[in-house]
C-alpha cells in the first residue's frame, strides 16, 4: 500500500512563511449568530487563537452548545467567521468555498450519499477533482481495503451498519489525501463496544497517513485516549489548550477540572509564596507566586490521594489532612472513600484507592489521615 | 399531496393492541370502508359501461357496442380538442417544473429580503378558487391584447397561447409546493458534503441535490400534467372561438345536454388520467426496488 | 495571499494585520441571499405577471362603470359594485355557497374520519394498497367524474331506476341540491380522507393504551384521547373541502339547476353573454378572495401544510 496523504499533507505551500508552520491557525475568530427577532446576537465562537501543528492528533472538547461544531464549520468553510482570520498551511481561507480548500469533513451524522453506493460515494471528490478514472480506481480500492470495507463496494450506504457506514465517511475523506481531516463527533452515533474499537483504529489510521486530525467531541474520556493535544471550550471561548496530561494533571480553571474526570476543589487562603491555609486550618503546600491573603481554589484528583490510618506515621514530603470516613463504594477495580475533614467548616474529599492487594481497606467510621504529593494539587485561575 | 409519500409505512400495530377497535366496532368500520370505496369506483364503472351502449338515448340498455368510441375518433373538432389538451399539458408542465423546482429550491435553501411576500405570491395560486383564477386571466389578457392593439395594431387572439400561459401560472404553485415538502425532507448536509469534497455549487446541485428531489419533481409534473388536463373552467374563460381544450368541449356539450358521445370522450379522459398516474406509480415503485 | 481579503474599508475597525475585516461575512451572505432570489425570480416574475397583474386589473375593474351596452367603461370610478354585494338576490346566493360548502364538509368528515381511522390500523401492507386506491379517484379527470353522477342520477338512470323499482316513483335528483352536495363530496372526499388519515396514523397509540390503562371505556379513549389528537387533521381536512366547495363552478354547472346557482356559477354569469357585467362580477372576485384567503390562513395557522 503506498503512503496515502504524506506527501501532499508534508508539502510547504508556497505562500507559509516561517510562522506559518501550523496546520491550521485560528487568529480572534468571532462567529455570531443573528438571534431571534429583537433578541443579541448568540455569539457561537469567542475571539478564539489556536494553532494545530501539521500532524497532530488536535481534540476540539466541550459541552453541547459550546461551539465546537461552529470553529469546525469554518475552518470547513460552511460558515464564514465574523471576525478573525483562518489559515491553512499559511494560506487564509476565511472566506473561500468548502470546495476550494485543502480540507475535508467526517459528518456527525455521516452525511453519505444515499442514491450512490459505498465506491461511488468514495469516489465523488475524486471525479469532482477530475483525477483520471485509472487512478480514482486505484485510490479507492487502497482506501477500500485501509478502512476494510472489501465486499461493500457495491452496498449503498441504508444496508451498511453504522460502523461501516462510518467506515465510509472516512474512506470517502481520506481518499482525497487532504491536507487536514476535520472529524465532528464521528463515533457519537455508535454504541459503546464499537466506539472504543473504533477509537483505537481511528489513532492508528491517523499515525498511518500521517495526516493532520482535527476531532471534535464532548467525550472527556475519547479525548483524552486519542489525541496528542487538546482545546477544552465553553461558552464559545477557549479556556486550555494542552497535551492530555497537561489538561488532566493540571486544569488552569474550575470548569476545565470540572469537566474532565473527577476532581475535589478546595478551598484555601494563601499565607505566603508557596503556602496556604485550608479551612480546617491545615497547611499546605502551593506554587509559588501566590499572593498572600488572597483566596484561590486548589483543585485534586481523588486518586493522587492517598489514605492511612490517622495514627501512621507522617511523611514530611507530603501534605496531609485528617478526617473520619463517610462512605465506602466498591467500583470493582478501585474503591471510593468519602471523607469529612475539620470540623466547623468541614468539606468532603473523594479519595480513590486500586483494589490490589496489599492496599489498605477502610471502614465508614474509620478516623484516616488523606496526604497527597503537593505537586498534585493545582492552584486554578478562578 | 405527493404521490410518492402515500406508502409511507408507521409502526404496525399488533394483532392483539387495544388501539385496535373491538370486534364490532371494526366490523362497522370496515362496513364503512367497503361503503367509500363502492361510492369512489361505482360511478366510474357505471360511467364506463354505458359508453359501450349502443342507444342513443343514455340511460336505455341495447346492446354492447364500440359504436360511440368510433365516432368519437372521426369527430374533427373532438379531436382537435383532444391535440389542443394535450399540447397544451405538455408545454405548461414542462416550464411549470423548471419554473417550480426553481421556485422551491429559492425558498427552502436560501434567506433573503422579501422572501415572505414570494411565499405569500407563491401560495395563492392555490387557493384561489378556479372561477376568481379564470376571471383574472380574462380580464388580464383582454386588456393586454387592447393595449398591444393600440400601440403595434397587432390584432392577438385567445387560444391555445393564453390556455398555456394561464396553466403554467398555477402549475408553477402546485410544483413549487410538491418540490418542496422533498425538499424540506432532505438533509442539507448532503450539500455541504458535496462541497466538501470539492463540488463546485453546479456539480453539488446535479449530482446530489437533483436526483435526491427527483421523485418530488417526477410528482409535481405529474400533478401539473393532471391539473392542466383536469381545468374546465380557467381554459374556458381564456381560450377562444376557434381553440378549446377537451375539458371545455365536454362541458359545453354537458350543459346542452347528455350524449352517449360525451360518455365515451368521459371514459377517455378518465382512463387517461388513470393510466397516467398508475403508471407513474409503477414506475416509482418499481424505482425504489431496484 | 488571496485578495478576497484584503480590507475595502479600514475606516471603521482597523483590522489586525491578516485578520478579516468585520463585514466580510455579511458580504458573503448578501451574495447566497442574491444567489437564492435570482434563482427563484423567473417564477416570481412569471407569477408577479400572470397572477398578481391579472388580480390587480380585477380590483381595478371592481371600481369601473357598466355601460348600457354591457361593455365596461374604465372611469368615473366608484362602490357601486361593492354596494350590490348586499343585493337580497347575491345574499342568497352567498347563503346557498355557505350552506351547501358546510353540509358537504360535515358529510365529508361523517363518512371520511371513521373510513380513515380504518385505513390508518391496518398493516402496513394493507394500508399502501387501500391509499392507493383512494387516490386513483383523486388524481383521474374530475370533470368526468362529476358527470358520471350526471348519468347516475339523471331520470332514466339507474339510481332512478332502482328506486322506482323498489317503489319510489316521481322521485327526482338531478338539478336539486341533493346532487351538487353529492357530486362535491364525490369529488373532494380524499381531500378529507388524506389528513385525517395523515393525523390518525401519527397518533401515537400508546396514548390510547395509556388511557384504557387508566379506566377509560373504548368510547371515552377516543372522546378525550384520539379525537383532540387528531383535530388538526380534522380541520385541515375541513378546511380543505369547505374552500373548493364554496366556490365551486363545475359541479352545480352540470348536476345542479336553476335554484342552485352558486357564487361561482354568479361570478361567471357576469362575464358571458349580453347581460355580462364585468365591474360586479369584479367586485363578487374580490369578495369571494377575500373570504378564501382567510380560511386557507386559518388552514395554515391549523399546521396542515405538510398534506
Ligand atoms: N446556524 C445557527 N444559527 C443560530 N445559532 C446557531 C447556529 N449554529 C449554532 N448556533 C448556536 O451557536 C452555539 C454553538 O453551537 P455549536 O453547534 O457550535 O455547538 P457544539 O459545541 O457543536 O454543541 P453540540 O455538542 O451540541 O454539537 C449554540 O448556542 C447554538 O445554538
Ligand atoms: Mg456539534
Amino acid at each position: 500500500m503506498t503512503e496515502l496523504g504524506t506527501t501532499t499533507a508534508r508539502s510547504a505551500p508556497s505562500a507559509a512563511t516561517a510562522a506559518d508552520a501550523s496546520a491550521v491557525s485560528l487568529h480572534g475568530v468571532t462567529k455570531r449568530f443573528p438571534g431571534g427577532k429583537g433578541t443579541q446576537p448568540v455569539v457561537a465562537v469567542d475571539d478564539i487563537d489556536l494553532d494545530i501543528v501539521d500532524g497532530e492528533f488536535f481534540s476540539l472538547l466541550g459541552p453541547s452548545g459550546c461551539g465546537k461544531t461552529t470553529t469546525l464549520r469554518m475552518v470547513a468553510g460552511f460558515e464564514y467567521p465574523s471576525a478573525g482570520s483562518i489559515r491553512i498551511f499559511g494560506e487564509e481561507v476565511g472566506l473561500k468555498p468548502p470546495n476550494r480548500r485543502p480540507v475535508n469533513t467526517v459528518f456527525q451524522s455521516y452525511a453519505l450519499f444515499p442514491h450512490m453506493t459505498v465506491e461511488q460515494n468514495i469516489a465523488f471528490g475524486l471525479e469532482m477533482k477530475d483525477v483520471s478514472r485509472k487512478e480514482i480506481a486505484q485510490r479507492v480500492g487502497e482506501v477500500i481495503e485501509l478502512v476494510q470495507l472489501q465486499g461493500r463496494e457495491k452496498s449503498k450506504p441504508r444496508h451498511l451498519s453504522g460502523g461501516q457506514q462510518q467506515r465510509v465517511a472516512l474512506a470517502r475523506a481520506l481518499v482525497n489525501r487532504p491536507k487536514v481531516l476535520l472529524l465532528d463527533e464521528p463515533l457519537g452515533a455508535l454504541d459503546l463496544k464499537l466506539r472504543q474499537a473504533m477509537q483505537v483504529e481511528l489513532k492508528q489510521m491517523q499515525e498511518h497517513v500521517g495526516i493532520t486530525f482535527v476531532y471534535v467531541t464532548h467525550d472527556q474520556e475519547e479525548a483524552l485516549t486519542m489525541s496528542d493535544r487538546i482545546a477544552v471550550m465553553d461558552g464559545g471561548q477557549l479556556l486550555q489548550v494542552g497535551t492530555p496530561e497537561e489538561i488532566y494533571d493540571h486544569p488552569r480553571t474550575r470548569f476545565v477540572a470540572d469537566f474532565i474526570g473527577e476532581t475535589n476543589l478546595l478551598e484555601a487562603v494563601v499565607v505566603d509564596g508557596t503556602t496556604a491555609t485550608l479551612t480546617d486550618g491545615t497547611r499546605v503546600r502551593v506554587d509559588n507566586g501566590q499572593t498572600s491573603g488572597t483566596t484561590v481554589t486548589l483543585a485534586i484528583r481523588p486518586e493522587k490521594l492517598g489514605l492511612r490510618h490517622i495514627d501512621s506515621e507522617r511523611n514530611a514530603a507530603l501534605d496531609a489532612v485528617t478526617g473520619r470516613v463517610e462512605r465506602v463504594t466498591f467500583l470493582g477495580n478501585a474503591i471510593a472513600y468519602e471523607v469529612r475533614v475539620g470540623q466547623a467548616q468541614a468539606f468532603d474529599l473523594e479519595v480513590r484507592q486500586g483494589n490490589a492487594p496489599g492496599i489498605e481497606h477502610f471502614a465508614v467510621g474509620d478516623e484516616v489521615r488523606v496526604r497527597w504529593v503537593p505537586s498534585s494539587a493545582s492552584v486554578l485561575e478562578d | 399531496m405527493s404521490l410518492v409519500d402515500t406508502t409511507g409505512a408507521g409502526p404496525s400495530l399488533a394483532e392483539d393492541s387495544v388501539a385496535r377497535p373491538r370486534r364490532t366496532v371494526d366490523r362497522i368500520l370496515a362496513g364503512n370502508a367497503w361503503l367509500v370505496f363502492a361510492f369512489l369506483y361505482l360511478p366510474i364503472l357505471v360511467l364506463i359501461a354505458l359508453s359501450f351502449n349502443d342507444n342513443t338515448r343514455v340511460g336505455v340498455w341495447t346492446e354492447f357496442s364500440f359504436r360511440w368510441y368510433g365516432e368519437m375518433f372521426g369527430h374533427t373538432r373532438i379531436m382537435s380538442a383532444l391535440r389542443t389538451s394535450i399540447l397544451v399539458a405538455l408545454m405548461s408542465t414542462a416550464v411549470s417544473t423548471v419554473l417550480g423546482t426553481a421556485a422551491a429550491l429559492s425558498m427552502e435553501r436560501f434567506r433573503y429580503r422579501g422572501q415572505r411576500a414570494f411565499d405569500g405570491l407563491l401560495y395563492l395560486p392555490v387557493i384561489i378558487p378556479d372561477i376568481t383564477m379564470a376571471v383574472m386571466l380574462l380580464l388580464f389578457f383582454v386588456q393586454a391584447f387592447d393595449i398591444v392593439l393600440l400601440v403595434t395594431g397587432v390584432g392577438l387572439s385567445r387560444g391555445v397561447g393564453t390556455i398555456t400561459l394561464a396553466h403554467i401560472a398555477f402549475n408553477i404553485s402546485f410544483v413549487a409546493l410538491v418540490v418542496r415538502a422533498r425538499l424540506a425532507g432532505l438533509d442539507s448536509r448532503l450539500e455541504e458534503a458535496a462541497a466538501d469534497l470539492y463540488a463546485s455549487r453546479w456539480q453539488a446541485f446535479r449530482r446530489v441535490t437533483l436526483p435526491l428531489i427527483a421523485p418530488g419533481v417526477a410528482g409535481g409534473a405529474l400533478l401539473a400534467l393532471t391539473l392542466s388536463l383536469d381545468d374546465v373552467v380557467i381554459a374556458e374563460f381564456v381560450s377562444g372561438a376557434g381553440t378549446t381544450t377537451l375539458p371545455v368541449y365536454v362541458f359545453g356539450a354537458v350543459r346542452r345536454g347528455v350524449s352517449p358521445l360525451i360518455n365515451a370522450v368521459s371514459v377517455l379522459m378518465l382512463v387517461g388520467s388513470i393510466l397516467l398516474v398508475v403508471g407513474a406509480l409503477a414506475i416509482s415503485r418499481r424505482r425504489v426496488e431496484t | 495571499m488571496s485578495t478576497i481579503v484584503t480590507p475595502p474599508d479600514l475606516d471603521e475597525q482597523p483590522a489586525r494585520p491578516g485578520r478579516l475585516p468585520p463585514g466580510l461575512e455579511v458580504k458573503a451572505e448578501k451574495a447566497a441571499s442574491r444567489r437564492g432570489l435570482f434563482i427563484g425570480l423567473p417564477a416570481y416574475v412569471y407569477l408577479i405577471l400572470f397572477f398578481a397583474l391579472p388580480l390587480a386589473i380585477v380590483v381595478v375593474y371592481s371600481f369601473a362603470t357598466r355601460s348600457v351596452t354591457g361593455l365596461t367603461v374604465l372611469g368615473d370610478w366608484n362602490l357601486r359594485s361593492y354596494g350590490r354585494l348586499t343585493d337580497p338576490l347575491v345574499l342568497r346566493i352567498a347563503w346557498r355557497s355557505t350552506w351547501i360548502a358546510t353540509f358537504t364538509t360535515v358529510v365529508s368528515l361523517v363518512v371520511a374520519y371513521p373510513f380513515a381511522y380504518y385505513l390508518a390500523t391496518r398493516p402496513p401492507k394493507v394500508r399502501a394498497i387501500l391509499l392507493v386506491l383512494v387516490m386513483i379517484p383523486f388524481w383521474s379527470n374530475f370533470l368526468a367524474r362529476t358527470f358520471a353522477w350526471r348519468l347516475l342520477l339523471s331520470s332514466d338512470g339507474p339510481f332512478v331506476r332502482l328506486m322506482e323499482f323498489v317503489g319510489y316513483t316521481d322521485l327526482r335528483l338531478l338539478f336539486t341540491p341533493t346532487a351538487v352536495v353529492l357530486g362535491l363530496v364525490y369529488g373532494y372526499l380524499p381531500f378529507m380522507i388524506l389528513p385525517l388519515y395523515a393525523s390518525i396514523e401519527r397518533l401515537d397509540h400508546s396514548l390510547v393504551e395509556a388511557a384504557r390503562d387508566l379506566y377509560a371505556s373504548g368510547w371515552e379513549a377516543f372522546r378525550k384521547v384520539t379525537w383532540p389528537l387528531t383535530l388538526p387533521g380534522v380541520i385541515a381536512g375541513s378546511i380543505l373541502v369547505f374552500i373548493p366547495s364554496f366556490g365551486a363552478y363545475v359541479t352545480p354547472e352540470i348536476l345542479g339547476g336553476t335554484g342552485t346557482t352558486m357564487l361561482g356559477n354568479y361570478i361567471g354569469r357576469q362575464f358571458v353573454g349580453t347581460a355580462s357585467d364585468w365591474p360586479f362580477g369584479s367586485a363578487l372576485s374580490v369578495a369571494i378572495l377575500f373570504v378564501m384567503t382567510i380560511a386557507a390562513m386559518a388552514y395554515f395557522r391549523s399546521g396542515g401544510k405538510n398534506l
